[in-house]
């Protein structure tokens, strides 16, 4: 399901060409071609959250919000919006919510005009849904404070972490250990001299020494999962740092 | 398209906030883990893991998903996981039986109590023994104390995954409804409420029989978000009664239970849920606020009864719906069998005992009951209480506090109109069905209109009504123009503004009433008030990236440097560009594009101005930003009494603020209404910023009236209070020079004119006609010299209406060069005339000034007359003013002075003691003195 995200681990530990560089690259020349348009279809696959977040909060009833983000992903795949965008600053994230924008400001008289119907049905909610389901948690007050464009990155955020440790989850699920996911994942943030690994040890049936070198082990992998992740959003390895600084700043300020 | 799981599309939300203790963030995800944590978590540490070196050291560790104890189970496989449980495949060591094993995920089992309560409710949900009730067969502890429980496994799947096949099968439907609703009456019988019930809580047996799971247990093992953990109240959302989303447990009751029954009959009818929500707390906010949707209207075909059966699980009111689950259950089996149900819509007793209401003699309560009783087919009982519950939450849905309403006329609280309105609202609202209406107590004195939200907040703590009413009322030529305003306690926002002309009197309330409650009324009766302020529906305000032009527009309009004054209609237009139907952007536009004309005149800047007022009154009759920047234009055109027009428009609109307040205290002020004047500018001065703002004006009211201590008090006030200002001691020296005190006034002026280089242009101008008026011809001449060669342009002095260019024509004149000063006074005069608007006194005087300097004696008459027909009331002036020498024997100029000084006397005696405001305003304010 993610065939790219294990390229972290490919020689000396860099990153292969990451989807949106070849988004980028193919737009460089000409329309894109069928390998960045599926690189494209993947990366929406995946974000399709933070736009649909974005477009419910402009005043449409749900039916409209899902109409609109099938429309949106016509025109992505399409490669009009984003050969229109203006792609001299070369973020996924930023570029995509530039082109909702977009979208968005002529897509009002469209819902209005046109029949509501099925065929233009690109996408699957519930498979989308079924496949990632979030658990992101919000408190209510300050939800209600946020632009439409700060509920984007929150929930870009939030897609970029589920989305690493789902990957670290199914991993665990592999190999048989999803109860070795169970029981460490919540941990992964904690400080260490919080966690009672006695506790867990005998959760799990293991020495307090294993405990240890385990979780530390699921941290480097959660690590390199997320940093893979945001990779392919970025047009070079280098900006991996500053993408994640950023969605840490925007989940700062309230 | 099933949207079961759309609540999930965006985020639940939690109802407190709690911080990371690390990063004081508040967004979680799974596992409680905090979402800025886990990001910086890839760029804090340093070292990055391989999947194969992560892979080897899962391998290396003999823990694994299978074939594991855990107390006396061996588990086979994980067939179910939720935000707080895992439910897995096992088999009982001793008895080889394969059952269900549900367990707390060990991260959520952190207290002792939090273990104990689990354990004591699986308990109790396992003493439940009744053949839809999925049994429980053992509770359970792990060695470390993790408790866990094994039931029954049921293979047929759960309601959910079936659902979609029953869609077709409405007795299918029925006839597992009422299995399920017979157990959930057994549980409630034994005093164990489920509190989740849903689809995923409905399990089937191979047989398709159907089993209540997770009686009571939902908040350990919601399999469908964090929501119940994290709002801390307990039910998914869809299918959760509203009173239960109030989060009281004490609320929650059996009724409760009817309701979620109700959803799952829907779902399973409908192929969704009752309501459906961009999130969690947006779907469970519906289901408090909207009636659900009628079954008929999604699924045509539905069968009524069904219809009826859903609709009354579903009332919001919960004892509105089955009084049982038992109660439900009959009636699903009355409709199997073939029999009447006994449900019906609900609206026929709500009918009768609105006709009831109406028919007071006919119906008193117990004939109301019976008739209730035998239209619905109910208990006596029952219906009165149906009855108490549905007239209270009628009552509170529909009611209203009054707020005194503003006198335009006098600039204080009508009172008795308030009353009226109060009275006759309360009785043509009951026509149409419960409602309450009172005033807001009047022990504290309530600045009319005003409705500000600390005033909202305040007057609904008194009364507590749903919303507050306010509003104005002015007298026209032949009518009374009544403006009211209903708003929104809680958001501030106006929910209905209305201008009505009615006629005067008891009448015109009637009138009033008519126009205006069945708007009101429809209001009442919605639940949902969103949306409904008019900046939120403004389309530039909508769209994000003109609302940011609208927005840092604003923010330079204010300020009197050009530059910003460029900058923010640069930012506007802009915003009008993006979106040309923004009425704000429009308003703002023509506010600021009149501001900037003041300050540095352009020749079309006033016509630009206006248009763009008027583009913004088109798209927005209503919004008073528009009407008050109309107003500035027009003043600055000198057509007072419109510009009064549409001040009184913006109020009428919006309420009363400082800025139109005291706007319309000045011109009142210039229209020789002082008496007027002074309650406006009382106002303002209520809501100044600081205390002083506006003595200075006061002073100018009581100057023009004649009640000079008054008058020197206020001065003497804003000297005081504004020692930044000079128009305290500008006003004194000018009232002292009305008085002939020469001497006092031109000390009062040196004392002062060197320490406001800011106002040196007003300064410079007092100094001037000190000199004019005292008759020192040469020093006169010299200081308005001076004055012309500073200020290009030739605008009105603030006092005497005196322009540079007449003065120096008259001294001139007086001087000895009758030639050069009349060629002065003819230039004048041409550009008075082409220039001025025809009904602007200050202009109509300096007119008449000209022309008496010119030795057109009648003429001057004619406009001194026409001056103050417009509103000029200064006689003092005339006295002085050496331009009016030619007419100072004049008898009808003598009459036209002597008739000024008694209507300014008649004026003085009936100002008495403004109602509310004078009250209000501390001892030793302005307000005061208007007392006196």
């Amino acid at each position: 399901m993610y065939p790219d995200t294990t390229s972290g681990s490919t020689a000396g530990g860099r990153f292969n060409t990451t989807r949106w560089s070849l988004i980028i690259s193919s737009l460089k020349s000409d329309a894109p071609d069928g390998k960045a348009r599926e690189a494209l279809a993947q990366l929406c696959r995946i974000y399709w959250r933070p736009i649909f977040a974005f477009i419910c909060r402009q005043d449409y009833s749900i039916e409209d919000a899902q109409d609109i983000t099938q429309d949106f992903f016509v025109m992505i795949l399409k490669g009009d919006l984003i050969q229109r965008a203006d792609r001299s600053r070369g973020r996924f994230r930023t570029l995509l919510l530039r082109s909702l924008q977009n979208f968005l400001i002529d897509a009002h008289k469209k819902t209005l005009t046109r029949k509501r119907g099925g065929d233009r049905q690109i996408v699957s909610w519930d498979d989308w849904m079924a496949e990632a389901p979030s658990r992101l948690s919000i408190s209510a007050s300050e939800l209600g404070g946020w632009p439409p464009e700060k509920i984007f990155d929150v929930r870009w955020a939030a897609t970029v972490a589920e989305d690493a440790l789902r990957q670290l989850q199914e991993e665990c699920e592999k190999h048989g250990r999803r109860r070795v996911f169970d029981a460490l994942s919540g941990l992964l943030t904690a400080n260490r001299e919080d966690v009672s690994y006695a506790t867990v040890g005998r959760e799990l049936g293991l020495e307090l020494a294993t405990v240890k070198r385990v979780l530390r082990q699921m941290r480097q992998r959660y690590r390199q999962l997320l940093r893979a992740q945001v990779a392919q959003t970025v047009e070079r390895p280098e900006e991996v740092d500053d993408e994640l600084r950023y969605l840490v700043s925007v989940l700062a300020t309230k | 398209m099933n949207f079961t799981g759309l609540s999930d599309s965006f985020a639940s939300l939690h109802g407190a906030t709690e911080e990371c203790p690390q990063c004081h963030a508040t967004p979680r995800v799974s596992h409680g883990l905090c979402l800025s944590c886990l990001l910086r978590h890839g760029y804090d540490e340093e070292e990055e893991g391989a999947a194969a070196d992560f892979a080897a050291t899962l391998k290396s560790i003999a823990v694994t998903d299978t074939n594991w104890r855990l107390g006396n189970y061996e588990i086979l496989e994980e067939i179910g996981r939720g935000g707080m449980g895992v439910i897995y495949r096992a088999r009982q060591r001793h008895s080889r039986r394969i059952v269900a094993l549900k367990r707390i995920l060990s991260y959520h089992a952190d207290s002792r109590d939090t273990l104990a309560r689990f354990r004591r409710e699986a308990e109790a949900a396992a003493s439940l023994d009744h053949p839809n009730i999925l049994p429980i067969y053992e509770v359970g502890e792990t060695e470390d104390g993790v408790p866990y429980f094994s039931m029954k496994l049921a293979p047929g799947g759960n309601l959910q995954e079936v659902g979609p096949a029953l869609r077709k099968e409405p007795r299918e439907i029925a006839r597992l409804m009422a299995k399920i609703t017979r157990a959930v009456q057994f549980a409630h019988r034994q005093g164990i409420l489920h509190r989740d019930l849903k689809p995923a809580n409905i399990l089937l047996d191979g047989c398709g029989e159907p089993f209540v799971t997770d009686f009571g247990l939902a908040k350990w093992l919601d399999t469908a978000s964090d929501l119940t953990r994290t709002l801390t109240i307990f039910g998914t959302p869809g299918y959760i009664a509203p009173e239960q989303a109030e989060g009281i447990a004490a609320n929650v009751k059996p009724a409760a239970d009817v309701y979620s029954l109700g959803a799952i009959m829907f779902d399973l009818l409908a192929g969704r849920p009752p309501f459906l929500g961009e999130h969690a707390l947006a779907v469970i906010k519906q289901a408090a606020e909207k009636p659900a949707p009628k079954l008929r209207a999604i699924v045509p075909g539905t069968d009524r009864d069904l219809e009826t059966i859903c609709a009354r699980c579903l009332e919001r009111e919960p004892s509105a719906r089955y009084l049982s689950a038992g109660d439900l259950a009959e009636d699903l089996e009355r409709w199997l069998e073939g029999r009447p149900i006994i449900a019906r819509p609900v609206s026929p007793p709500v009918r009768a005992w609105r006709w009831a209401r109406r028919n007071p003699v006919l119906a008193g309560s117990v004939a109301a009951c019976l008739l209730l009783a035998s239209i619905a087919g109910l208990r006596q009982l029952q219906s009165r209480k149906l009855m108490a519950e549905l007239r209270q939450g009628q009552l509170r849905m529909h009611s209203i506090g009054v707020l005194p309403f503003l006198d335009l006329d006098t600039a204080t609280a009508d009172d008795g109109l308030t009353k009226t309105i109060a009275d006759v609202f309360q009785a043509k609202l009951w026509e149409m069905g419960p409602a309450s209406v009172v005033t807001v107590p009047s022990d504290k004195t309530w600045w009319p209109d005003t409705a500000s939200p600390a005033d909202l907040s305040e007057a609904n703590q008194r009364v507590r009504t749903r919303a507050i009413l306010t509003g104005s009322a002015r007298t026209t030529q032949n009518a009374r123009r009544i403006s009211i305003r209903l708003m929104n306690p809680a958001s501030g926002e106006a929910l209905l503004t209305k201008v009505v002309e009615t006629a005067p009197g008891p009448v015109g309330i009637g009138q009033l009433a008519h126009q205006v409650l069945p708007t009101i009324y429809a209001l009442l009766d919605s639940k949902d008030w969103a949306d409904t302020s008019f900046s939120a529906r403004d389309p530039g305000m909508k769209n994000p990236e003109a609302r940011e032009f609208i927005i840092s527009g604003r923010q330079f309009m204010f300020r009197d440097s050009i530059e910003d004054l460029d900058r923010s209609i640069g930012c506007l237009e802009k915003a009008i560009a993006i979106e040309p139907r923004s009425a704000i952007a429009h308003a703002y536009l023509a506010s600021t594009i009149g501001g900037r004309d003041h300050f540095a005149p352009e020749p079309r800047g006033l016509e630009r101005a206006e248009k763009e007022a008027e583009e913004a009154l088109r798209l927005a009759p209503n919004l008073p930003d528009a009407h008050r920047a109309l107003a500035g234009v027009l003043y600055e055109r000198g057509n007072l009494s419109g510009a009064l027009e549409e001040q009184l428009r913006a109020i009428e609109a919006g309420g009363p603020e400082e800025h139109v307040a005291s706007f319309i205290g000045m011109t009142l002020l210039k229209l020789g209404r002082p008496d007027r004047a002074l309650g406006w500018l009382n106002m303002a001065q209520h809501w100044a910023s600081r205390p002083g703002d506006y003595d200075a004006l006061i002073g100018d009211c009581w100057t023009q009236l004649g009640d000079d201590g008054k008058a020197e008090r206020a001065y003497q006030r804003s000297i005081d209070l504004r020692p930044d200002f000079s128009e305290g001691w500008i006003g004194l020296s000018h009232l002292r020079l009305l008085q002939g005190d020469v001497e006092r006034a031109r000390a009062i002026h040196r004392k002062n004119r060197g320490r406001f280089a800011a106002h040196e242009k007003s300064v410079e101008e007092m100094g001037a006609q000190i000199e004019f008026f005292a008759r020192n011809y040469s020093e006169a001449r010299r200081l308005y010299e001076a004055l012309r060669e500073k200020h290009l342009g030739d605008e009105a002095s603030f006092y005497g209406a005196i322009t540079t260019a007449s003065a120096l024509g008259r001294l001139e004149q007086l001087l000895g060069d009758e030639p050069a000063g009349r060629a002065l006074l003819e230039e004048t005069r041409q550009r008075e005339k082409s220039e001025a608007h025809p009904n602007d006194p200050a202009s109509l005087y300096r007119r008449a000034a000209i022309d008496s300097s010119l030795g057109k004696i009648d003429t001057a008459l004619d406009h001194l007359r026409a001056a103050v027909a417009a509103g000029w009331v200064d006689s003092r002036s005339l006295r002085l003013d050496p331009r009016f020498d030619a007419l100072a024997n004049d008898k009808r100029f003598q009459q036209l002075l002597s008739d000024l000084d008694a209507k300014m006397a008649e004026k003085r005696r009936q100002i008495g003691q403004p109602k509310p405001m004078a009250a209000q305003v501390s001892s030793g304010s302005p307000g005061e003195q208007i007392k006196q």
